[in-house]
């Protein structure tokens, strides 16, 4: 799993490409932590290129839709494939999460 | 067509066991939608084992995968030594619950229970911990 950031103005955009499993979410709570920690609470996920999570995928993003949310800000995904939406889907995050078809309006669901 | 696969219960065979359903599916000509939620459940049962499984105990932590297909089911046992875990005791979530409300965590055994037909457990001091995920075949057609 690989993942790059990029700011947008006050938004982080973070792209993950790869598979999000027990081996690797821990390196995506890290990245989600360390953005957080440093004040950067306006995130938008790319997961064009994320093929595959389990449950450790789940955990990373509830805990930084709660630490982002508490504070004012929000994580939102953008471009989430298929089989991932599927996991999403039967945990009930697809209620709790926001969802775009791509970066650009995950961004623009911002205010300004 | 059965196949099989034995591995240590560590974090970086996660992926080794996903490929092995993966090609196990594609040989049997499990459909693409039918392999991804064996992919899933599969992958929860061994993280779980891989977590929790041998905690606090001494290597080796062996951990078996055996792939079974007919025409119209397939059948992936786990077979582990570790301590032993009924999923009967994990508690359902709250899929409705507040943002707020949700733990984080516990949504492992809920997925296997919602991408597999049936769920199959059996532990025994000699023979170790072996759980049976079923999954009956849906029509090749079917696809994401």
């Amino acid at each position: 799993m690989e993942i790059t950031m990029v700011r947008r103005g006050s938004i982080t955009v973070i792209a993950i490409a790869g598979s999000i499993d027990g081996m690797t979410a821990s390196s995506l709570v890290t990245s989600f932590r360390e953005q957080v920690s440093g004040g950067n609470i306006r995130i938008v996920s790319d997961f064009t290129a994320v093929d595959y999570t389990s449950s450790a995928g789940l955990r990373a993003l509830l805990e930084t839709v709660k630490e982002t949310r508490q504070q004012g800000g929000d994580l939102r995904l953008a471009a989430v494939q298929p089989e991932v939406l599927r996991v999403l889907e039967l945990s009930g995050f697809t209620h709790i999460l926001k969802l775009f078809p791509d970066v650009e309006a995950a961004v623009a669901s911002f205010p300004a | 067509m059965k196949r099989e696969i034995g591995l240590e219960a560590r974090p970086e065979n996660l992926k080794a066991i996903r490929d092995f359903i993966e090609e196990s599916c594609r040989g049997a000509g499990v459909n693409r939608s039918d392999a991804h939620d064996l992919k899933v459940a599969v992958d929860e049962a061994c993280s779980n084992i891989v977590e929790h499984g041998y905690k606090g105990r001494r290597g080796p932590f062996p951990l078996g995968v055996v792939f079974e297909a007919d025409e119209k089911k397939v059948a992936v046992a786990v077979t582990d030594r570790g301590s032993p875990f009924d999923p009967a005791q994990a508690p359902e979530p709250d899929l409705e619950a507040h943002w707020q409300d949700r733990p984080i965590g516990g949504l492992g055994w809920h997925l296997i229970r919602r991408l597999v037909d049936e769920v199959l457990y059996e532990s025994a001091e000699e023979s170790g911990n072996r759980l049976t995920l079923i999954k009956r075949r849906s029509s090749p057609e079917k696809t994401n």
